[in-house]
């Protein structure tokens, strides 16, 4: 980890919680969703913690996002808490999304996430077409687009990017690139192999990040945030990531080593490497180690306990949501 | 105690089929090992324990259609009973 701007310490202790939160919330819902207790599918971004907390670090609150059908770790780092996120997975009624979206549906415009969907791709349509209505608008925030490495060959994707150049929306596009579509290896479907190159085509500024340093990431996402405020348009970031379990639950993962999954968890995971630096740097102590440890498992039992006491939505509410209500009588 | 369950494999599994018991009361496991064989709607999946210990009671028969989520043995650690 050389080259990024250390933060105080308080955000490099937040942003080492954050992710412990993220895993541990992921671990969790994983067991959940074995034992039926999560509707719908469930997508465990297990090993990619790095990429959502580096994003939200380097954004301010009313900055917008949108994201895939892995969410959770993106919707977290936001500041949506473990319970309302654990609510949604199970359906309840004080889920993020009252009940309605489960896993892959999280989302509040109100609160900056344009939320999770599950079409490939989508997240970056839709945070572009969050950018345009912030450069409509005259705000100065921005819009962060996350789209994985199986959205990076859809056609979708390319126009949105082509659309935010000319028009010098303020949009960074993030690929949460975990390097598997499902069960295929992006090498093996990547035509010319390198995907920044594809989107220097369009002439913005385009590189591959370290997706499992979180302070990478964050400086990257900050420079990005700086050049979209200053009216020069979009960042396409290529964050390289990795998920330790399957595409989703229960998925039996029979196109990947147990050595290469082994690999980086052991030599890249990005909760190690930031605990690793702060302990080095005299920034961390076990003692205060153990103490966020402790805080992180209360938080999440704590949230399992509030999903599954929640009430499920009432099916008088049915068309909540469904349309404005003002062609109902 | 680990419960060893009958795992939710997909959106829309509700039960499964006990295929067959490859380990019985009283077998020793390791991590890992494979207890029981079950059937879904689309494929036969093989059910293994994450601790080691000692095979519990079989909860369910084979043949029985198991709901999702549900218990069908248990791996006791040392000195520990059902």
């Amino acid at each position: 980890m050389v080259g990024e701007v250390m933060g105080t310490r308080e955000e490099m202790l937040a942003m080492l919680r954050m992710m412990m939160m993220i895993r541990n919330f992921e671990e969790t819902a994983d067991k959940l969703t074995l034992r039926g207790k999560v509707s719908g599918g469930m997508h465990n971004s297990s090993g990619q913690e790095a990429v959502a907390v580096g994003v939200m670090s380097a954004l301010a609150p009313d900055d917008v996002i949108a994201t895939t059908h892995r969410s959770h770790h993106h919707t977290l780092a936001k500041g949506f808490s473990a319970r309302e996120v654990m609510a949604e997975l199970m359906t309840k009624a004080t889920g993020v999304s009252k009940g309605r979206g489960a896993s892959m549906h999280l989302g509040d415009v109100a609160r900056g996430h344009f939320g999770g969907n599950g079409i490939v791709g989508a997240g970056m349509g839709i945070g572009m077409g969050a950018a345009l209505g912030i450069k409509l608008a005259g705000d100065k925030k921005v819009a962060v687009g996350f789209v994985g490495d199986g959205g990076m060959n859809t056609g979708r994707t390319w126009e949105a990017v082509n659309m935010a150049a000319i028009w010098k929306l303020p949009l960074i596009v993030v690929v949460d690139n975990n390097q598997y579509a499902v069960e295929t290896f992006i090498e093996r479907v990547t035509a010319g192999g390198d995907l920044p190159k594809r989107a220097s085509g369009f002439g913005l500024p385009a590189s591959t990040i370290d997706g499992q340093n979180v302070l990478e990431v964050k400086d990257a996402v900050a420079k990005a945030r700086d050049f979209a405020l200053a009216g020069n348009g979009p960042t396409f970031l290529n964050a390289v990531t990795y998920r330790y379990y399957g595409h989703n639950v229960g998925e039996k993962g029979q196109y990947r080593t147990l050595e290469e999954i082994e690999d980086w968890r052991t030599n890249r995971d990005p909760i190690d490497q930031l605990a690793a630096r702060l302990f080095a740097d005299g920034l961390l102590d076990q003692a205060t180690f153990d103490e966020m440890t402790a805080s992180v498992e209360a938080e999440i039992k704590d949230a399992v306990e509030f999903a599954e006491n929640s009430p499920n939505p009432d099916p008088a509410d049915v068309m909540l949501n469904v349309d404005s209500g003002k062609l109902r009588g | 105690m680990e419960e060893v369950f009958i795992p939710a494999l997909g959106m829309a599994m509700e039960e499964a089929y006990l295929e067959k018991w490859l380990k019985h009361p009283g077998d020793a496991v390791n991590a890992g090992d494979v207890i029981a064989l079950i059937e879904t709607d689309k494929a036969q999946v093989e059910v293994a324990c994450e601790t080691a210990g000692t095979v519990g009671k079989h909860r369910f028969e084979v043949g029985a259609s198991v709901p999702v989520g549900e218990t069908i043995t248990v791996v006791l650690a040392p000195g520990e009973s059902e």
